[in-house]
């Protein structure tokens, strides 16, 4: 029978020693904070060109084959019928932005835009129906301040950090 | 002239100074918003987040605690079925009562036979051991068994809370405050007496104004004392009572509205308490001054104390319950005994 130890032997002056150091790294970072937040009101992230943001049709290219209503995973987007052509809607309130549907569109019809950040006041606001769908996202401005596009960059002290992107 | 002068005579009456004004009751509250504000703060600058600041940009978010506390104040509070509804109302607020009631006989400060605002309840309030009067709620030869006797009955109102309240994560959480309750008093209680037997008294007045800070004269007793009450008030990295990813808040569960502030209110309250204790008889207490002055020197230091315990939630982590028990007993009761011989020795050698 070999003797189990419960746990290891650990020596308390290093021990002592070691919460010592914990409490004066939280002291140092308390007097020279580095903080790393993103003060999301007054700036956002600029976003990468392919970010899968809110979806947008194009009424025109659309033939109406319920592909993407058929791939959706979430039963976000149905079709519906607007004078006598097949047209999807899509209920945001379902939607997973998983981006099957723009994948999947035979004649790229759908296409993927970079707004992410919308405000809905009622669960209704929430389905687009293929009018509102088929334009441009009216995007709405978080602040009324001027918002500061920001960028991410590697910093060596801090992990990240956000500079102004121009 | 005569009725201001009544007015003024009753207004400084210590007992309604220090346990309602000064020290005591409004001012504590005052304290206790600027804590939780600098709680907030603190982790978020060691976090490298910047914590509460929208709701007043200049002065740093400082009035959030108050939109916070507005807001419980005027939410509802919902009784749940199957409590016994008188228990479960009370039983917030008496721990609440006895973290406070320590303020009424922990010395403040001394008073001075001339020269002071207090000078004329120097007769009333008077201490033999050190010859003068003394600023304090209820003046009481043994007030360091008194105040620790007081602090030392919470967890049974923990248990009773949890118990009242018929939830199974706020029993979870008093069995741990039982389990905690038995290692932190017997520490807090072997620093103290380490404390008692070097300045030969049990009167935190004397301890003060023999003029050696108790952290110089047993700096063991000091650190045992400052984890004990860490542990015993529920700051990290002993927040094992009311772990809030683990238990929701522990005994405080079920409470909403108001009842939810007292119920959160009494471990800060009590942590001041401990701070005023350790602020007293290990940093000096009152020293270079007396009378109100003094007074505000013991405060000052004893929210310097408070602070740190409160910053530490930036540091720690949480401790495993077998951990902190281990920890208590296997590391810091020895260091405890070793402070009870340094209390002997230097208590015999250096302070007569």
């Amino acid at each position: 029978m070999d003797k189990v130890k419960e746990y290891k032997k650990e020596n308390p002056f290093r021990l002592f020693a070691d919460h010592l150091q914990a409490v004066g790294t939280g002291i140092k970072y308390m007097i020279s904070p580095q903080r790393i937040t993103l003060k999301y009101p007054d700036e956002t992230l600029s976003l990468p060109t392919n970010y899968r943001g809110m979806i947008r049709l194009y009424k025109d290219v659309c033939i109406g084959c319920t592909l993407c209503a058929l791939i959706c995973p979430a039963d976000a987007i149905k079709m519906t019928t607007d004078g006598g052509k097949k047209l999807p809607s899509i209920n945001y309130g379902r939607c997973v932005f998983c981006g099957f549907c723009v994948d999947v569109c035979p004649v790229d019809a759908l296409k993927e835009t970079r707004v992410h950040d919308a405000i809905f006041t009622n669960r209704r606001d929430l389905v687009f129906r293929p009018d509102r769908f088929g334009k441009d996202f009216e995007e709405q401005s978080p602040s009324e301040k001027v918002v500061r596009k920001m960028r991410t960059v590697i910093d060596e002290k801090k992990g990240i950090k956000y500079v102004p992107d121009e | 002239m005569n009725l201001l002068w009544d007015i003024r005579y009753y207004l400084f009456y210590p007992s309604f100074f220090v346990t309602i004004i000064f020290p005591g009751l409004i001012f504590t509250t005052i304290i206790l918003l600027l804590t939780i504000w600098f709680e907030r703060k603190a982790a978020a600058r060691v976090q490298m987040r910047i914590g509460p600041l929208y709701v007043s940009r200049r002065v740093g978010g400082i009035l959030q605690l108050v939109a916070d506390a507005v807001r419980l104040v005027f939410s509802e509070i919902i009784i749940p079925n199957g409590v016994n509804p008188t228990l479960y109302v009370i039983a917030p607020i008496i721990p609440l009562i006895f973290s406070f009631l320590p303020m009424a006989v922990i010395p403040f400060s001394s008073i001075p036979p001339q020269g002071s605002i207090f000078s004329v309840y120097s007769k009333a309030f008077y201490d033999q051991e050190i010859d003068q009067g003394v600023l304090v709620g209820y003046f009481i030869q043994y007030n360091l068994i008194v105040a620790l006797a007081i602090l030392a009955v919470i967890p049974i109102f923990i248990l009773l809370q949890a118990w009242s309240t018929n939830n199974r994560f706020a029993i979870l959480a008093s069995v741990r405050e039982a389990l905690l309750s038995v290692s932190y008093d017997v520490l807090i209680v072997i620093s103290v007496v380490a404390i008692a037997i070097e300045y030969h008294t049990l009167d935190i007045a004397k301890v003060v104004e023999s003029g050696i800070p108790g952290i110089v004269a047993n700096p063991l007793a000091a650190l045992v004392f400052l984890v004990g009450m860490l542990m015993g008030t529920g700051r990290f990295p002993f927040d094992i009572v009311e772990a809030d990813s683990e238990l929701v808040v522990g005994p405080a569960t079920e409470y909403s509205g108001f009842l939810f502030i007292l119920a959160m209110g009494g471990g800060y309250i009590a942590t001041f308490a401990y701070s005023f204790i350790f602020s007293d008889l290990f940093l000096g207490g009152w020293l270079p001054l007396s009378g109100l002055p003094g007074a505000l020197i013991t405060s000052i230091k004893a929210i310097i104390v408070l602070w740190f315990a409160v910053f530490l939630r930036g540091v720690y982590g949480r401790y495993r319950l077998d951990q902190a028990l281990r920890g208590s007993w296997k590391y810091l009761l020895p260091v405890a005994f070793a402070s009870l011989i340094l209390g002997l020795v230097v208590g015999e050698v250096w302070i007569k």
